[in-house]
């Protein structure tokens, strides 16, 4: 059977819908032949599908062929079942006949003899010319027609219908359609039963040695084929499935050597897509086909399925799987396959699979979910290729352009090198291209990281390819032969001309000149680059790879549609992680264009993605370049912000020499000629904290200072021009904020600084810290964040807490000290005596005060004693104090008043005291010593002088 | 072999998906590639736990399997009820599901017990040198199971 196969695939192209055989008796066909024709497709017909489900086709295309037609005579019998598919479907047979005597006679038995031992499905569409004015002919075409009903149709089964030229009846189309119809269900049904039980019997064989995969694949394709002329696609793609399971089942038979295929020239452009790619009979192998062909033959026909289907996202999904599991064949059989076979192959075969997907993709038509999944699948295999491309490009030495991120080394470094059986050599004539090539390697020096940051690169390669290269390399002595096959042997499994660089071909490639024989030597960096780029225009024989790997301009345009098109449809799947990442990627390149702007734009979104979700690591790697791209744009407040993020990373992941570099950065952009100052959010690097311990206390009114704490997170010193600091009264929003302020530059050190506020005087209430503001040159800084005694921790980056705490606490006026006289009792005229008044600080300190005397009319200070100051017990005894005189001193302090005003001492700032005042009642009318009885003119005004010191 | 673990936090005030715990296990100095991996895995955590009608009767596990078949490594993911992810890269590409399940299991039970410390704030970091080297001993189990 499988000598059929060449024609098998040129009928089975040939055939792509089912026929319909006229038999056209009476020489009416072109009379009616319009009308029949229109009425294809057939709308709607009701079909069985393989379970016997009854499935309704929308529009099932057929063709109308005469049985007098070349195409339907002349086939041999043997060919019949082989190719059912191909033959009628059903037989209508046209007659007409206006004489009962001719159809009893001649017509008649002609039909009978067309309908008799056939096993096809037919019916009669007996055609009347006769005209309805013509009641003669009209009756007879009724006689005659009755006639034929009574002899050909059944009570089982209707098998004749009336059509009348002049007037068809309304229902006749529909009973043709519906004629039609029935006898293309009952003739499917009979075929598929056929082929199934054909094929049951196969595969019983299917372990049995004289099982041929060739013929049960034959049979099942024929029936697959025949489901899709029946536009039942999903039976179709069921059938392909089963053949597909059951090819892997023959090819997994363990001590089965077969060729894998692959080595023709062009194999390495994949034909998942294209099921015509070759002929089958080519690519038959024993009693199968080979795998390499055949895998990709299943698959494009598949998916055509598919795309009928309407399911280009299944073809997307399945493509995705198909091509890591035929990848991962390539690398079994890479060391017999061409130089870099796999990663040609992936790279043709994802491209070929985005391309015929996204064409068939109608946007919004399926539900969000498949949608999402779609974009992620085309996603996935635009980075696929992506990823296979750059590993080509690294290969010929583009390598060093290739931009040393996170994402292309975590697939790059992961992705062994190709592993050839001999790793190609230098063709004789390359030692322009190699000098070329060695250029091209001095010149590409990885570009500085701005700040001066110095990284160990991350790796794109596996191992050293300069190692792995000449490791694989035709050894020097053949006593490495076997190592080099892994002890494979050679022999037939590579052919000549398919391996240009085999051994032995390197062995005699003895080169006169001054290009010295690679064979003694290991090969230099240059050189495997000039190898593998020979290698692999062997390997390419697609054109627009062979283009894209042929300069670096070239390379980077494919570099950059791909990068794009994953990170395109990454965002279309809410792949946002992968998308932003691949966006940075492209930033890269854009950058590398001098195009800043659209390079500062991507690596903004790549940085809001790290820093929002605090992966400061990987944040730390794109920063640098952000803050770059913003240093070149002029964008000073972007590129600060930039600095102060860098500065407020975790310490450990920049040197304290880089980080000096970032502030150094700040404070130059800030004292240089920036037309308007700069607002900068600074929370992440500069927070604060009041004081531990309670709250300051403070009365209505008074002044004081408040001493607060702030951590700087910057490097060396920082001097702020100025600070700010706003108090936020706590339940009492109408307050408002009120400003600390200080206009005298302040040092910060790193870590923590205390500073002291002056703190003017404040309304009763409790407050707390609210914001720091300030400014270093031209630049404003505001920080919103507590410190909870700490350093600002990295991981509360643009996180604000409110503090709780109150910081300072103001008071309702209150009597802040009691005076009371120390003796009440009559003062003697003209006589000078102390009258002593003790003073109670009622919680509170009273340095500073100053005690204001108004002696009143009738009392005079004498002035000629000072005024004394002493402690006071409330158990000082009564009586001391009232025998107290003149003179008499002990503890005392001299106190000096001026202008009636006497300034307290700081040792009685918190005590309570006594102090002594020397008066004299003055009197003209009474005569010296003489009693007054009690005095009350002494008029005392405490004061308390509110002064700018600590209390 | 796994090369690397992480812990990734669930929202805690704005931040969310923040990494806890990252370890790598690799010779080379090259972590932060498998962070980008495991920042970039978040992205299927995220679907997975969007799309519970995907995940079906996987909805009330806590292992959610493999996240990311690629050529050359997994990365599989597990989601605590608290909805912290523990990820694992690892470059065996024959691992037995039952294997992983039971790595995240051991993973999951150390993890509590850090965060059972009276000195750790949830949502912070874990620092804790006793949970590394626990870490460290159930990676190294996890290799020496899975290549007998």
């Amino acid at each position: 059977m499988a000598n059929f196969l060449a024609q098998f695939q040129t009928i089975k192209s040939s055939s792509d819908h089912i026929v319909i055989s006229v038999e056209d008796v009476s020489g009416l066909w072109p009379t009616v032949k319009k009308g029949f024709e229109e009425r294809l497709p057939f709308k709607r017909a009701c079909l069985n599908n393989k379970t016997r489900n009854s499935v309704f086709v929308e529009n099932l295309p057929a063709e109308f062929i005469l049985t007098t037609d070349a195409r339907l005579r002349s086939r041999f019998p043997h060919e019949q079942y082989l190719f059912w598919f191909r033959e009628p479907y059903a037989t209508i047979i046209l007659v007409t006949c206006e004489d009962l005597d001719e159809f009893k006679t001649i017509l008649k038995p002609r039909l009978k003899l067309i309908v008799q031992n056939d096993e096809r499905e037919w019916f009669i569409v007996f055609v009347s010319r006769a005209h309805p004015s013509n009641d003669q002919a009209t009756k007879m075409a009724k006689k005659v027609y009755s006639k034929l009903e009574v002899d050909f149709s059944s009570r089982k089964r209707e098998r004749c219908c009336k059509l009348d030229i002049h007037s068809p009846e309304a229902n006749f189309w529909e009973d043709l359609d519906f004629k039609i119809v029935e006898s293309i269900r009952n003739t499917l049904d009979r075929r598929v039963q056929f082929y199934e039980d054909e094929l049951r019997k196969l595969s019983e064989q299917r372990f049995m040695p004289v099982w041929n995969f060739c013929n049960f694949f034959i049979l099942k394709e024929s029936l697959a084929f025949i489901f899709e002329m029946a536009q039942l696609h999903e039976d179709a793609l069921r059938e392909y499935d089963e053949l597909e399971l059951c090819y892997s089942e023959t090819v997994n038979v363990p001590g089965k050597q077969r060729d894998f295929g692959g080595l023709e020239r062009g194999d390495e452009q994949a034909a998942l897509l294209n099921s015509g790619n070759k002929p089958l009979n080519e690519i038959v192998q024993d009693d199968s086909f080979r795998e390499f062909e055949f895998r990709q033959y299943l698959f494009a026909c598949q998916s055509k399925l598919l795309f009928k289907l309407n399911r280009p996202y299944e073809v997307a999904s399945r493509g995705y799987s198909f091509i890591i599991s035929f990848s991962k064949s390539l690398t079994s059989y890479e060391s017999i396959l061409p130089f870099c076979m796999r990663e040609v192959w992936v790279v043709t075969a994802s491209l070929a699979l985005i391309g015929a997907t996204s064409s068939h993709y109608k946007e919004g038509l399926v539900a969000l979910d498949v949608e999402k999944e779609f974009h992620r699948l085309e996603g996935d295999l635009y980075s696929l290729c992506r990823l296979k491309f750059m590993r080509l490009a690294y290969m010929v030495g583009y390598g060093t352009y290739l931009e040393r991120s996170p994402v292309n080394s975590a697939s790059l470094s992961m992705l062994p090198w190709p592993k050839p059986a001999v790793w190609p050599s230098i063709p004789p004539d390359a030692s322009s291209e190699v000098l070329a090539k060695e250029k091209m390697i001095l010149q590409a020096s990885p570009r500085p990281k701005h700040f001066g940051i110095q990284r160990k690169q991350l790796p794109l390669e596996p191992s050293i390819l300069l190692r792995e290269a000449n490791r694989r390399r035709a050894s020097l002595s053949a006593g490495n032969m076997l190592e080099i096959f892994d002890g494979r042997p050679i022999d037939g499994v590579v052919s000549p001309s398919n391996k240009p660089h085999t051994a032995a071909m390197v062995r005699t490639n003895s080169i006169p000149g001054n290009f010295e024989s690679s064979i003694d030597r290991p090969m230099r960096l240059a050189e495997i680059y000039v190898a593998a780029e020979h290698a692999l225009r062997n390997t390419i024989s697609n054109p627009d790879l062979l283009k894209s790997l042929s300069s670096l301009e070239e390379f980077e345009q494919k570099y950059l549609e791909l990068t794009k098109g994953a990170a395109d449809n990454y965002h279309r799947s809410w792949w946002k992680r992968h998308g932003v990442v691949l966006d940075g990627e492209i930033a890269a390149v854009s950058f590398g264009h001098g195009n800043f702007d659209l390079a500062a734009k991507s690596y903004e979104k790549v940085c809001a993605l790290y820093a929002g979700e605090g992966w400061h690591d990987l944040l730390a790697e794109v920063l640098p370049n952000l803050a770059e791209c913003q240093k070149i744009l002029n964008d000073e407040a972007g590129y600060l912000s930039s600095c102060v993020r860098l500065l407020s990373l975790d310490k450990g992941l920049f040197l304290n020499k880089e980080r000096q570099a970032f502030q150094s950065e700040v404070v130059r952009l800030a004292h240089s000629e920036m037309k308007q100052p700069v607002p900068l959010d600074v929370s992440s690097l500069i927070t604060f904290s009041g004081n531990m311990g309670p709250p300051v206390k403070l009365c209505d009114g008074d002044p004081g200072t408040l001493s607060v704490n702030i951590w700087s997170g910057f490097p060396d010193d920082i001097t702020l021009d100025s600070l700010h600091l706003t108090l936020t009264a706590t339940f009492n929003t109408d307050e408002g904020v009120k400003a600390l302020k200080s206009s005298t530059p302040i040092v910060l050190n790193p870590g923590k600084n205390t500073i002291t506020l002056a703190l003017p005087p404040q309304k009763p209430g409790s407050y707390v810290l609210g914001v720091l503001t300030g400014q270093i040159g031209k630049l404003k800084f505001r920080s919103h964040s507590f410190s909870k005694g700490g350093p600002a921790e990295s991981d509360d980056f643009m996180s604000y807490e409110k503090p709780v705490r109150p910081i300072l606490k103001v008071f309702n006026p209150r009597p802040l000290v009691d005076l009371t006289a120390a003796i009440s009792s009559a003062l003697l005229i003209n006589e000078p005596q102390w009258i002593g008044i003790i003073v109670r600080p009622i919680d509170y300190s009273l340095k500073g005060a100053v005690l204001h005397i108004d002696t009143g009319p009738g009392l005079k200070i004498e002035e000629s004693h000072a005024i004394e100051m002493e402690s006071h017990t409330d158990v000082m005894d009564k009586t001391t104090m009232e025998n107290r005189s003149l003179g008499e001193k002990n503890n005392c302090h001299s106190l000096k008043i001026e202008d009636g005003q006497v300034e307290f001492p700081d040792w009685a700032s918190e005590t309570n005291s006594v102090m002594w005042i020397p008066v004299r009642a003055v009197s003209d009318q009474l005569p010296r010593g003489s009693s007054s009885g009690a005095y009350s003119g002494l008029y005392l005004i405490f004061m308390y002088c509110r002064l700018m010191t600590d209390v | 072999m796994i090369v690397c673990v992480a812990i990734v936090g669930h929202q805690v005030g704005n931040l969310a998906n923040n990494p806890l715990y990252i370890q790598s296990f690799t010779d080379g100095d090259d972590a932060l590639k498998l962070h980008h991996v495991v920042h970039c895995s978040l992205d299927v955590v995220d679907e997975r736990v969007n799309n519970p009608k995907k995940s079906g009767p996987m909805l009330n596990e806590t292992y959610l399997g493999l996240l990311y078949p690629t050529e050359n490594y997994k990365v599989y993911g597990y989601l605590t009820n608290t909805k912290v992810k523990f990820i694992s890269v690892t470059t065996d590409l024959d691992v037995k599901d039952a294997d992983v399940r039971n790595f995240f299991r051991k993973f999951h039970a150390a993890y509590v017990d850090a965060v059972s410390n009276p000195f750790h704030v949830p949502g912070k970091k874990i620092t804790s040198k006793t949970f590394a080297e626990r870490i460290s001993t159930i990676v190294k189990a996890f290799g020496l199971s899975s290549a007998g």
